[in-house]
């Protein structure tokens, strides 16, 4: 066992799901989104949830990430037990700890690049000036350092998602969640755009959890897990 | 005190509603045009109710009433001479009450007879000199006016003159009761024939010298008698401290002012400030519902971009305020070019509406035929306050539909 594999080994856990069962009321139908998950992330990792349609895969990652609740099972994310927390608490919990990249980029339309980057250092109360230098700071390392000034309806999708993932890292957080973050990209773009992910994660040690059934993403991914009918079907650590 | 931080978030909050409102230029740019034209229209109908009240009270004060009349006990019951008081009253009133001025009079009920009618009238003796506070100035007069206190002829109104088949330079008999209680009968030549601004005035005044007066009717005991001493004051808020002023040095005589006097005239003025109010109501009510209508399908239309907000970590009350800052953004724009629409439309409207058309109506409301709108500063501010509050008000409805946004529903949209 590596050095680096041993501290990964006894480091606390970023992401500890156990038996996490999430179920929805279809009508009087219950449906069992996830069934009993169990899922432990350490920190440095970069993980791919794959999987079909329904598999769960987007529910477990939005459950993780503060944004729907669970039935049964337990979630700690950063040391934060999920279970209990009211919807403020989840919000200041998504705000501290999570780094949030969507598949429709989700930036605010009428503000520029910088101030998206700049809102959630707002949210957090990071003074004017420290806040301008990180988020120019995380604007050039991914790239956009003179595109800055720039409303999102001037940006090209690839630039959005780059916007995006500066959002999502400027704040440092504990956890990175990236829902299909390339499904509305061209290939070229993605795979810029995973590299970046890829940089991140290997030079400065983010996790990084990925929901996709994009292969090119899974292969970039240091960890591949398999979800099926809501349920972790296969998890290349375990085979590991 | 607010914390940089938070002011810092606030401006940040600020600066997004602003784009915001900018962002739908061409929606809110109608519902920036429906609030002006209810505040403008408001503004506006506000103006000429309040000219209404206004026009009323100086109409009320300009008659002989004034803003306040001091009389002797007994007179508002038996309106003779017997109950009469000395012209050397002293008025004293303090610099913080500055008036501006003031006249004595008999005012006594009397017949006037011509070689063709009689009728019932007020005969008043006055001094022309200080009847500028009344409505004595606004005369147009035929013939000649009262010389002075001296003068014993008489100035009769158009109206009566028309009644009594009389005019200027004939002689007529007028027939009154004297300081002891006796008749009097004495002729009369007609000075002059007056044309005032209300008809009843015409029909019912007639004018004399008041120092002839009161040669021909006083008696022994009280040599210069008056009935009636009119007070009228630079500003009616000092009504109150005068009245209460002259009350106290005056104990052995009535003191009164015009709501008193003319209690019908004070409750037409009382129920326009009710009837503003209610109008006000009845506009905002309607500009309330179809404002919040139209904020809760902008705040539906931006469900998605809510959601993402609350996803990212903003908390529900940074949104709640967030919604509210648009809302409020767009309603004191409206407010605003509603109010300076209206300005507009009373300076666009001058001198005011002729009712001429309709006199004999207007009368009947103690108003003169021409009707000015009249714009104050407070009630500008009050009714543009009172709009932005009311869009305070309503913005908390689409901002409640923007708390219930789940931020996970919101991005599955």
């Amino acid at each position: 066992m590596t050095e680096s594999e041993q501290t990964k080994s006894t480091a606390k856990p970023v992401v500890a799901c156990q038996g996490v069962q999430r179920i929805y009321q279809q009508d009087t139908v219950p449906v069992y989104a996830l069934r009993g998950a169990d899922l432990t992330i350490n920190p440095g990792e970069f993980v791919s949830l794959a999987g079909p349609s329904g598999s769960g895969k987007s529910t477990l990652l939005n459950v993780i990430g503060g944004l729907d609740g669970f039935d049964a099972g337990s979630v700690v994310v950063g040391g934060v037990d999920l279970g209990g927390l009211n919807a403020a608490e989840l919000a200041e919990m998504r705000l501290r700890n999570v780094g949030f990249v969507f598949q429709a980029y989700n930036l605010i339309p009428v503000l520029t690049a910088r101030e998206n980057v700049e809102f959630i250092l707002q949210l957090q109360g990071t003074p004017n000036q420290e806040r301008r230098e990180r988020a120019d700071t995380a604007l050039q390392r991914l790239g956009l350092g003179d595109l800055g000034d720039r409303r999102p309806g001037e940006l090209s999708g690839g630039q959005q998602q780059r916007v995006a993932i500066a959002r999502a890292i400027v704040t440092e957080p504990v956890l990175l969640l990236a829902d299909e973050p390339t499904a509305n990209l061209d290939s070229k773009t993605t795979e810029e755009l995973l590299g970046l992910l890829r940089d991140l994660n290997q030079q400065q040690g983010m996790t990084i959890v990925t929901a996709t059934h994009d292969p090119i993403v899974m292969s970039y991914t240091s960890r591949q897990v398999a979800m099926l009918d809501g349920e972790i079907h296969q998890d290349s650590a375990s085979a590991v | 005190m607010i914390s940089s931080s938070l002011f810092s978030t606030l401006a940040m909050l600020f600066n997004l509603s602003l784009r915001n409102i900018v962002r739908y230029r061409r929606r809110n740019f109608f519902l920036f045009a429906a609030i002006a034209v209810a505040v403008g229209g408001t503004t506006l109908s506000n103006a000429l109710i309040r000219g209404w009240q206004v026009d009323m009270l100086e109409t009320a004060v300009a008659g002989l009433t004034g803003h306040i009349k001091l009389q002797a006990p007994g007179f508002a019951d038996d309106p003779s001479l017997q109950n009469a008081f000395s012209s050397l009253t002293p008025i004293a009133l303090g610099e913080e009450v500055p008036i501006l001025g003031f006249a004595q009079r008999i005012n006594i009920p009397a017949v006037i007879s011509s070689e063709r009618e009689t009728r019932g009238v007020a005969l008043v003796g006055v001094d022309p000199a200080n009847e500028g506070i009344s409505l004595y100035s606004d005369f147009v007069i035929e013939g000649e006016d009262l010389s002075g206190p001296a003068d014993g002829r008489l100035l009769i109104g158009k109206a009566l003159a028309e009644t009594l088949q009389t005019r200027v330079g004939r002689r007529v008999v007028v027939i009154m009761e004297g300081a002891d209680g006796k008749s009097r009968e004495r002729g009369y030549r007609i000075a002059g024939v007056f044309d005032a601004p209300m008809k009843i005035s015409e029909e019912l005044l007639v004018f004399t010298g008041l120092q002839a007066m009161q040669a021909a009717l006083s008696s022994a005991e009280l040599s210069r008698p008056i009935t009636e001493l009119s007070l009228v004051l630079q500003a009616e808020e000092d009504r109150v401290v005068a009245q209460r002023e002259l009350a106290a040095q005056h104990p052995q005589l009535v003191v009164k002012d015009w709501r008193e006097m003319q209690p019908q005239v004070a409750e037409i003025v009382d129920l326009v400030d009710a009837t503003m109010a209610i109008w006000f109501f009845l506009i905002m009510s309607a500009l309330t519902f179809g404002l919040v209508n139209t904020l809760i399908a902008t705040v539906m239309q931006r469900t998605r971009e809510l959601g993402m907000l609350r996803a990212l970590g903003m908390n529900q009350r940074l949104v709640l305020i967030q919604v509210v800052m648009e809302c409020v953004g767009i309603m004191v724009v409206g407010v605003i070019a509603g109010l300076l629409l209206g300005v507009a439309m009373v300076f666009g409207l001058g001198d005011g509406i002729d009712l001429s058309a309709f006199s004999e109506s207007v009368e009947a409301f103690g108003m003169s035929t021409l009707l000015k709108p009249v714009l104050t500063l407070e009630d500008l501010l009050l009714f543009g306050g009172l709009s932005v509050l009311v869009g305070f008000f309503a913005s908390f409805f689409p901002a409640r539909r923007a708390l219930k946004i789940s931020p996970l529903m919101a991005m599955n949209r």
